[in-house]
């Protein structure tokens, strides 16, 4: 069966520098995967390059049978890879309903004169739309907050309202950049319930990067290890978590596992 | 039925400054609610650009020279053509009015095309580069306006001089003199309301939503499917089109000359005072900080010479003490249930 998401041979060199190399990954269909590795390994950049920020200097992605390589982002995201960011990018200004509605803007059928006349269709298609956002938001915990600012959430719930924007895109592969981070132990425990639930729930297959390795461990099914930007290791947590490679990788990095 | 509503209270809005207001505050405020309006229309339209998406254009008057000497050559040498008439003439009845009418929108969409052209370059990329390539656009023309051949006065000259001498004689750095006074209260509080209309639904609409999030945060927008570019475009070419029709009512406006040097970078500069002050991204603030900065200094004629001074200061004090504008990026009716 085809990979939801599939990438060979993907590299990227900012000058001297290989930030990733020979990059190689097959996630299944409804396959929850960890990418994890220490500080500066390279897995944003990776992030980057699946969703076309950068363009690998050499190397394939594919989207199911879609080739990326080459397309905008916003062409890459429409087509169903979704993201969440390392360093929260909400809208701040907006409220976190409208925070979910830019996101259902791809997917729009109604157009420009539409919206200006306010046509039935449009205002049928705004209706849908505002339901399903409010849906998204219940979805990850934040049930009748959508009036909110985006920037007056607390951080553990900025973080939820970016996977419910991600979520809004309807993707088939959902790319999670470190979403505990900055999260208390509780938080943590809802987010790797909430992880579980979507994947089971949304048909969604999941690449998740985690700094902490309790959460990795725990959710994902397949880890891959990434350190300089290359890939020394690959399994189950089990298996990456005695393999001698990793184990140096992070006893060499201050920030051990 | 509801959707058509709030274009028929336009309509309705831009008949009654006509019949009833005009008559009853005289000529003197007339001409002010006038200069009000286009004002108005101005700062609506760029806020569309720099408030919703963020970019930030500062040669707003570049697109309301554009539409104004558009509709200006059209209604002058066009008009004497199709009325048989001298030139500048105003040609009597409804069919002079909607020539008028007909030659502002075509100013706005030549003004339009203009800001694809102009625009696309530089929205394709982040950053500020808008600002420099539309303050180039803005001083281009108006030196290429100063340039031109000297406005055909009379009917005799004007037989005998071809469609393409008219269109380049539009009176150099002495300006388009002689242009017929359409413009009244009802064409301006008209395609005033029409934007006023326009920008709020698209305020209040996902097209809307995703030229906000343009001015939020780019990357994320992209990451969420918007075609940052395409947005960016469409909000540039929405303004680009208003400030040509407002280009249009300025240029056949009683009391007002269309020339180069009033259609300017000082103008430009006016306009996004008027963004700023009121609030980026805040239709109403924009109306109001316009209807403001218009009436204001009509009051205090005797300081007009210092007007730009004042704007300059104005600026600097609503930067450090309230850098999000009067209304922030609120309308006035949210300002109004909080406070
Ligand atoms: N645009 C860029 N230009 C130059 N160097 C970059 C760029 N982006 C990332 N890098 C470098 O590439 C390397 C990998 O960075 P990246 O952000 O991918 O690491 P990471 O694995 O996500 O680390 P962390 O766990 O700290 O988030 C780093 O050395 C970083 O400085
Ligand atoms: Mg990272």
């Amino acid at each position: 069966m085809t990979p939801a998401l599939f990438a060979r041979g993907v590299s990227i060199r900012f000058g001297g520098l290989a930030a990733v190399s020979n990059f190689e990954l097959a996630l299944p269909v409804g396959g929850l995967y960890g990418l994890i590795g220490p500080n500066g390994a390279g897995k944003t950049t990776l992030f980057n390059l699946l969703t076309g920020v950068y363009r690998p200097d050499q190397g394939e992605i594919r989207l199911g049978e879609r080739d990326l390589i080459g397309s905008a982002p916003s062409a890459i995201a429409a087509s169903g890879l979704a993201r969440t960011f390392q360093n929260i990018r909400l809208f701040h200004q907006l409220s976190a309903l409208d925070n979910v509605r830019v996101a259902q803007f791809a997917h729009r059928r109604t157009g420009l004169v539409a919206t200006l006349l306010r046509t039935p269709a449009w205002r049928r298609e705004e209706e849908a739309d505002r339901a399903a956002a409010e849906a998204w938001l219940t979805a990850v915990g934040l049930e009748g907050r959508g009036a909110e600012l985006a920037r007056n959430l607390p951080y553990g719930d900025q973080r939820r309202l970016e996977i419910a924007r991600a979520l809004a895109l309807r993707p088939k592969v959902l790319l999670l950049d470190e979403p505990a981070a900055g999260m208390n132990p509780q938080e943590k425990l809802g987010l790797r319930s909430l992880i579980r639930t979507l994947r089971d729930t949304y048909d969604l297959s999941i690449l998740l990067i985690e700094h902490d390795m309790g959460l990795v461990m725990d959710v994902c099914e397949h880890i891959t290890v990434l350190d300089h930007g290359e890939v020394i290791a690959r399994g189950t947590a089990a298996e990456v978590q005695v393999d001698p490679a990793v184990v140096e990788a992070y006893l060499g990095s201050p920030e051990a596992a | 039925m509801r959707a058509i509503l709030p274009w028929v209270a336009v309509l309705g809005f831009a008949m009654l400054a006509q019949v009833a207001v005009g008559p009853v505050v005289g000529h003197y405020w007339t001409k002010i609610l006038m200069d009000v309006g286009i004002a108005v229309l101005l700062a609506v339209s760029l806020n569309i650009v720099n408030g919703f998406t963020g970019q930030f254009s500062i040669g707003h008057a570049g697109f309301m020279a554009v539409g104004g000497y558009t509709a200006g050559i059209l209604t002058y040498y066009g008009g004497a053509a199709l009325f048989d008439l001298p030139p500048g003439a105003v040609a009597p009845g409804i069919a002079g009015h909607l020539w008028f009418a007909l030659s502002t929108l075509v100013g706005g969409v030549v003004a339009a095309v203009a800001g694809v052209v102009v625009g696309l370059p530089s929205l394709r990329l982040r950053g500020d580069y808008l600002a420099i390539v539309t303050l180039g656009f803005g001083e281009i023309m108006r030196v290429l306006l100063t340039r031109t051949e000297d406005v055909i006065g009379s009917a005799e000259e004007l037989a005998t001089a071809p469609w393409t001498t008219q269109v380049v004689s539009t009176g150099g750095s002495l300006g388009f003199t002689g242009l017929p006074f359409y413009t009244n209260l009802f064409w301006t509080w008209l395609w005033t309301g029409i934007a006023i209309l326009v920008a709020y639904r698209l305020k209040e609409s996902s097209t809307g939503r995703a030229m906000l999030s343009v001015r939020e945060d780019e990357v994320a927008s992209g990451a969420m499917g918007v075609r940052t570019t395409d947005v960016k475009v469409i909000a540039f070419a929405m303004a680009a089109l208003f400030a040509g029709i407002a280009g249009g009512l300025f240029a056949h406006e009683i009391g007002t000359t269309l020339n180069p040097a009033e259609l300017g970078f000082q103008k430009s500069f006016e306009i996004v005072i008027m963004v700023v002050l009121g609030g980026m991204g805040s239709v109403t603030g924009a109306a109001l900080a316009a209807t403001i900065l218009t009436i204001v200094p009509e009051l205090l004629r005797e300081f007009s010479e210092y007007r730009m001074i004042v704007y300059a200061a104005l600026l600097v004090v609503v930067m450090l003490v309230r850098p999000t504008g009067l209304l922030g990026h609120r309308e006035i009716w949210h300002a109004w249930r909080r406070s």
